[in-house]
């Protein structure tokens, strides 16, 4: 397009005189800077000078933008600081700044970039509080708790307790196409109001996500278990390693994609009783939902187990373990080391019944069977030699 | 062994025995294949993909349902081994005798070449009896643990541990035998394959009962005659 253009107007140089030139100047100066507009909106895409007026996308929308860095046990690690700005701008904070977040980040190269910290006031205006929001309270919250330095059983590996980020990332709302062709019929109706086309979408997002999407439960499992199914993350801190969860009749059901049993967060955490991931305390606290004196209530909460009787919710784990970690509850509040031995050794005892019934009764039937098989071939054999005679001797 | 098509048939299996077998086999098998279910791998269970909450639902349905048909069947058996003349002489011809471990001998030395002919058995082999009653065992067991782990409010959670243990190990066990045992006597046996249809028509051949249960044989056509002398007499004296 460029190459045609620059031919045409020098055909046009050789047949002019000098105040048709005159004239042609300010036509190409005219054509150039045309040709300038569209060569930066070629590369620079349209949204982004809508929005990152903080210019960050300028280096940060290249893909390779990355490196290699040390990690705090001396292994390399990818850093990747490529942002995809239609992705982001889909995500939870597609709405915030960088430097929301992302503090300090005034010097080129950023040497003094400090780590991202949830608990910073946002320069978003809470529409419940009139202040600024934040993730603050949820961060004390989690300090406090048996995830945080404050609450952790043994605090001293600090590096083991999971921060936000081990949980949370921002990513795009994702609401499934059929609801989501829903959505865009209801949003009709707030756009009746809502000038805005983007805070409207964005809102009802953020409401309808909140409200009709939770974590689906396998997920939920795969993210506890990082941590607490690690046998040697869970001895420095004097914790059970969560094994036998999988192969409970919970742990099948959610394998099957049922989001009607319990996954981890239902009980240990359960929301419509008024817990929170974010405050989970050790089982031997009274506030814990699974310690003893709670643990019917729990089980019987949202009608899971509404008809659940104290027996029920007595003496037994509900995920058993096959890896005893040695532990002192002063107060005998869970159940007691020789208990769980005791019950661990029933278990095996009757698995054990079973396998040799089993293997007796398999083998003695097999060996019947393979017996009668080489009793018919004889007999076959035997026929067949009769038959022959017969044939002969007529 | 192989059937004449105009062999003599004797009665195997009544209607209501044979009414039994059906819902019972049908429901044992929707409950191991229920069951088992909930002891797939990980991956395996990934297959079933986004179905797999429907599948998991049904499977949980079907496994009640199968459930409580069986254990209907065989309160019905108990009863009908007392009460009803047919299930009375099932049932004292089930009993296990001192000549089944006789049997038991002959039999296997007969198969691994030491004797010249089978033993003459009589109506239920010793294999039928340990069937047999290896299903009364079983049946035992897993409707108790069954019945724990569907009333689970009530228990407490290591004696449903044990249920869920026993439960397991049984049905493991019947799962197995019902396979090597059973569908391979009455079905891969090269004697009646593909299967042993007594189990539809309730008949049997004369020639394979002669084989496999002489006495039993013996004792009917003795029975039979003096049934047949009877009805002559009657009939004779009824003439005269």
């Amino acid at each position: 397009m460029n190459d045609s253009n620059y031919i045409s107007t020098n055909n046009h140089y050789s047949e002019t005189n000098l105040r048709m030139k005159t004239k042609q100047t300010a036509r190409d100066i005219t054509a150039a800077l045309f040709l300038l507009i569209a060569f930066v909106a070629f590369f620079i895409p349209a949204t982004a000078l809508a929005v990152d007026d903080e210019n960050c996308l300028m280096c940060h929308k290249y893909a390779g933008l990355g490196r290699y860095a040390k990690s705090e046990e001396q292994k390399a690690v990818k850093r990747i600081f490529y942002v995809n700005e239609e992705l982001f701008k889909a995500s939870y904070h597609g709405k915030l700044r960088c430097k929301s977040c992302h503090s300090g980040v005034e010097e080129i190269p950023h040497t003094d970039v400090k780590s991202v910290d949830c608990a910073t006031d946002c320069h978003l205006n809470d529409p419940s509080t009139g202040r600024d929001f934040s993730h603050k309270p949820i961060v004390d919250d989690l300090r406090k708790s048996a995830h945080g330095p404050d609450g952790a059983k043994n605090s001293d590996d600090i590096k083991d307790l999971p921060k936000c980020k081990d949980c949370h990332s921002n990513k795009p709302y994702q609401i499934s196409v059929d609801k989501e062709l829903k959505s865009m019929q209801f949003i009709k109706v707030c756009l009746e109001c809502h000038e805005s086309e983007e805070w409207t979408n964005r809102f009802y997002k953020h409401m309808f996500y909140r409200a009709q999407t939770r974590r689906p439960s396998k997920q939920v499992v795969a993210l506890c278990s990082r941590c607490h199914a690690d046998k040697e993350k869970m001895e420095r801190h004097d914790l059970d390693v969560v094994v036998g969860f999988k192969d409970t009749f919970h742990g099948k059901a959610i394998v099957y994609g049922d989001e009607d049993v319990a996954n981890c967060l239902n009980c240990h955490a359960p929301y419509q009783l008024g817990f929170s991931p974010h405050r989970i305390t050790s089982r031997t606290e009274n506030s814990s939902p699974v310690h003893p004196d709670n643990k019917l209530e729990n089980c019987q909460q949202s009608g899971c187990h509404a008809g659940a009787q104290e027996a029920f919710a007595s003496k037994g784990k509900a995920h058993p373990s096959n890896v005893v970690v040695e532990r002192v509850d002063e107060d005998g509040v869970t159940i007691s080391q020789e208990e769980q031995e005791f019950q661990r050794w029933v278990l095996d005892i009757i698995a054990l019944f079973y396998k040799i019934l089993i293997i007796a009764v398999v083998g003695g039937l097999g060996f019947h069977r393979l017996a009668d098989l080489y009793a018919t071939h004889r007999e076959r054999k035997i026929a067949l030699r009769a038959a022959k005679l017969g044939r002969h001797s007529s | 062994m192989s059937h004449g098509k105009n062999e003599r048939m004797f009665v195997r299996l009544t209607k209501s025995q044979r009414i039994q077998h059906v819902i019972l086999f049908v429901s044992t098998g929707l409950l191991i294949l229920t069951g088992f279910m909930l002891m797939g791998e990980r991956w395996v269970i990934d297959m079933f993909g986004s179905a797999g909450n429907d599948i998991f639902y049904w499977r949980g349905i079907v496994h009640r349902v199968a459930g409580v048909a069986v254990t209907l069947v065989c309160l019905y058996h108990l009863g009908y081994v007392v009460v009803q003349e047919e299930g009375r002489s099932w049932i004292k011809d089930m009993l296990p005798c001192m000549s089944d471990a006789t049997f038991a001998v002959q039999n296997v030395s007969y198969m691994l070449g030491f004797r010249e002919a089978r033993p003459k058995m009589e109506r239920f082999t010793y294999l039928e009896k340990v069937e047999y009653f290896s299903v009364y065992f079983g049946m035992f067991i897993v409707i108790v643990t069954g019945t724990m782990m569907w009333t689970e409010q009530y228990w407490p959670k290591f004696w449903l541990d044990v249920a869920d243990a026993f439960h397991l190990g049984e049905a493991t066990l019947a799962a197995l035998a019902i396979i090597i045992g059973h569908i391979f006597s009455v079905h891969y046996n090269p004697h009646v394959y593909p299967m042993n249809k007594a189990f539809i028509d309730g008949k049997i051949s004369e020639s394979m009962m002669k084989e496999e249960h002489g006495l039993w044989y013996e004792r009917e056509l003795e029975r039979l005659a003096a049934e047949e002398a009877e009805a002559t007499s009657e009939g004779t004296s009824n003439n005269a």
